[in-house]
């Protein structure tokens, strides 16, 4: 307890130097102008910037990535706000209350307190990165090849069935694209060459980095100059920073929404927008006033920020424990991490304790940044978006392919950026979620590794995988998620929920 | 439901036909190629360890995925199906969409490495500005005042991109 406590403090102190007060400032500045410019998203923003810190020393890295994808997820509000637009998709639940709230002259208010629950959630989800990530660590130690393979398919059907907006089947598709590029290449139990039809290249596989890139930065250009028209800019008139009676009244609220967005991020690759999503919907829900909603509610909007930004801090419980991203962004974190010679999973907590603090450290510092900067700086920030995004575009592109070349430097992986921009432009236009295809690409290699040592340690024997009593817990709720994927099952499942609600109290 | 939002859902149910053909077609392949992949029997390796086991998993459940989408789609398609995703893709949206393809693939493939880096990219940020300012933009700005602006952000990008990546942080460029 006391050495948590201890290895915390060090964490903390580890970055208040010039130098660490420094990538946190001009980290948390691009993470915000990133979040508040439309088009541009938190994970395009840290893919990218991975190139930038590949000089630096790996725990400053890890700080300016962790700037970058908090900032950018905070900033997304501002143009939820004034543009009606979310900066982020993170931050697509913030425009039904604050863009309203905008609309009412409380423009200034509905940042203020889009700021400060932003805050709050991302010290809710701290708070529990700091208790529940040692705990999980220690329990990963007895994990073996079955809880991994599990896991793994875990990630990525749970993903697939959460993000998928238009069909659960599309987001199991998506899922099973990414497990299939993960694939392609060199596997590691026999090193025998999969899918690389002679191309030197392809057997090294696909690398994130550059996936990534073109799947969240090419796409997104393609999309963002798809549009023709922007929205106007609603007017601040009115006082930014929020009283403590403003804030205080909905506690309920946010300690509700920290949760949610805690229990979101710790489920790999779901992300931050269902984080938002979930929260609003339970506020909603439990409510005194649901009829305000969607009309300008304070309730609203700091049920969605408090919601979205809890999951960035709880998504780092199981990228740190497990090497699973919580979101997409982690994803990238995972690879930056990786470059940086620090390697995630439950070793880490024996192999480099004092990292996982330094991650606590590097959160609250960019929280305390978000929070300056967002309260003080919001004139600014407002011109930011009068950027025009023809010029804004095509320099982002050029930074695509540097991004892309830069890790490995070669013009293969600029070709990958490529292929994975297009093809995700279009699989994104159709509808299919792309958080379950990064982390198919990333998970791929866990599963594949796993299922195999697993059948080879009991000679071919699956039962392990569904006796030991972990992987039959996970096993189970795996296969509860795909069947309430399905309509008639999904129905029927919730009609007899109904009935036995609606049955007790006639009973008693 | 708005007519137009109506007959974007039309020309995705549509394209959802198409791409779930497309993906049967892909998994079918991957199962092949899996089935046929080498068991390494020469190596003794367990038939639970081969490197087709999963590869072959996955292209059976995209087979089945696709399929279940296809059905999906076909029963959900339209006979304005069709229509409506034609002139999507004649829309001036696509227009757009291919023109930054273009831009893109003209200067990832034929620009960059023929030519300094700073300069490829500069004449790509031009190129990309100008068009939509002037050509592509719903209303099209001064051409004059377009080309200026596009000259002084291409020259600063391509230069400024060049000395911060490849003098400060020391990364090399393409």
């Amino acid at each position: 307890m006391f050495d948590g406590l201890i290895l915390l403090g060090q964490g903390v102190a580890h970055f208040i130097t010039p130098s660490g007060l420094f990538n946190v400032a001009w980290a948390t500045l691009l993470g915000l102008t990133i979040g508040i410019l439309p088009g541009l998203t938190a994970t395009m923003g840290v893919a990218l910037l991975v190139t930038l810190t590949y000089k630096m020393a790996p725990d400053q890295a890890i700080l300016t990535l962790m700037c970058v994808y908090l900032g950018a997820i905070y900033g997304g509000s501002r143009t939820a706000i004034l543009l009606n637009i979310p900066g982020t998709p993170a931050n697509a639940a913030a425009t039904l209350d604050g863009h309203p709230l905008a609309k009412q002259g409380k423009a200034g208010l509905a940042m203020g307190l889009a700021t400060t629950s932003s805050t709050l959630g991302t010290l809710v989800g701290i708070f529990f990165l700091a208790i529940i990530a040692p705990v999980l660590s220690e329990a990963a130690l007895k994990f073996g090849s079955y809880e991994f393979f599990w896991l793994a398919l875990f990630g990525v059907v749970v993903s697939g069935q959460m993000t998928g907006s238009d069909t659960p089947l599309k987001g199991y598709i998506a899922g099973i694209i990414g497990l299939l590029v993960a694939m392609i290449g060199m596997e590691t139990l026999h090193a025998h060459q999969r899918f690389t039809f002679g191309i030197p290249a392809l057997v090294g596989g696909i690398d994130l980095i550059p996936a990534m890139v073109g799947a969240f930065g090419l796409a997104e250009i393609l999309s963002t100059m798809k549009r023709t028209a922007i929205a106007n800019i609603a007017p601040v008139n009115d006082r930014v920073v929020p009283t403590f009676r403003e804030i205080f009244q909905y506690w309920k609220t946010i300690i509700r929404s920290g949760i949610i967005g805690t229990f979101v991020g710790i489920i790999p690759g779901v992300g931050e927008d269902v984080g938002a999503w979930s929260s609003y919907a339970a506020a909603k829900k439990l409510s005194k006033n649901p009829e305000e909603f969607g009309k300008g509610s304070q309730e609203g909007l700091i049920a969605a920020e408090t919601g979205d930004n809890a999951v960035v801090s709880a998504s780092m419980i199981p990228t740190l424990t497990l090497a699973l991203p919580g979101s997409a962004a982690a994803a990238v974190l995972i690879a930056a991490m990786m470059i940086h010679g620090i390697r995630p999973g439950p070793m880490l907590m024996i192999e480099n304790a004092p990292f996982l603090y330094q991650v606590v450290g590097m959160l609250l510092l960019a929280t305390l940044a978000n929070l300056i900067f967002g309260l003080s700086l919001t004139k600014v920030f407002i011109k930011v978006l009068s950027v025009p995004r023809e010029r804004l575009m095509a320099v982002i592109y050029v930074l695509c392919v540097i991004g892309s070349f830069a890790i490995t430097q070669r013009m293969f992986d600029v070709y990958v950026m490529l292929v994975f921009g297009i093809v995700g432009f279009f699989l994104r236009e159709m509808k299919y979620p792309m958080a379950p295809l990064v982390l198919g690409i990333v998970l791929g290699d866990l599963l594949d590794l796993n299922l195999r040592r697993g059948l080879a340690l009991t000679n071919g024997d699956p039962t392990p995988f569904f006796t030991r009593p972990i992987s039959a817990v996970i096993c189970l709720i795996i296969v509860f998620t795909i069947l309430m994927s399905i309509p008639a099952v999904n129905r029927r499942v919730r009609s007899l929920f109904a009935r036995n609600r609606g049955a007790v109290p006639a009973k008693s | 439901m708005t007519l137009s939002a109506q007959h974007e859902d039309a020309a995705r149910i549509r394209a959802d036909l198409i791409t779930a053909i497309i993906l049967i077609a892909l998994g079918l392949a991957v199962t092949y190629l899996s089935w046929t992949m080498d068991r390494l029997a020469v190596r003794r390796i367990h038939p639970a360890t081969i490197p087709g086991l999963v590869p072959f998993v996955l292209g059976v459940a995209l087979t089945l995925c696709g399929s279940l989408l296809a059905f999906r789609s076909w029963k959900l398609d339209t006979k304005a199906g069709g229509v409506a995703l034609l002139n999507l893709l004649l829309s001036w949206q696509t227009i757009r969409v291919v023109t930054v393809a273009a831009l893109a693939l003209v200067y990832t493939l034929g620009l960059v490495g023929r030519m300094p880096f700073w300069l490829a990219s500069a004449l790509f940020v031009f190129a990309f500005i100008v068009l939509f300012e002037t050509v592509l933009a719903d209303r099209p700005a001064n051409l004059v005042r377009t080309l200026i602006w596009a000259l002084v952000v291409a020259l600063v990008a391509g230069v400024g991109v060049n000395y911060v990546f490849g003098q400060i942080f020391l990364v090399r460029l393409p």
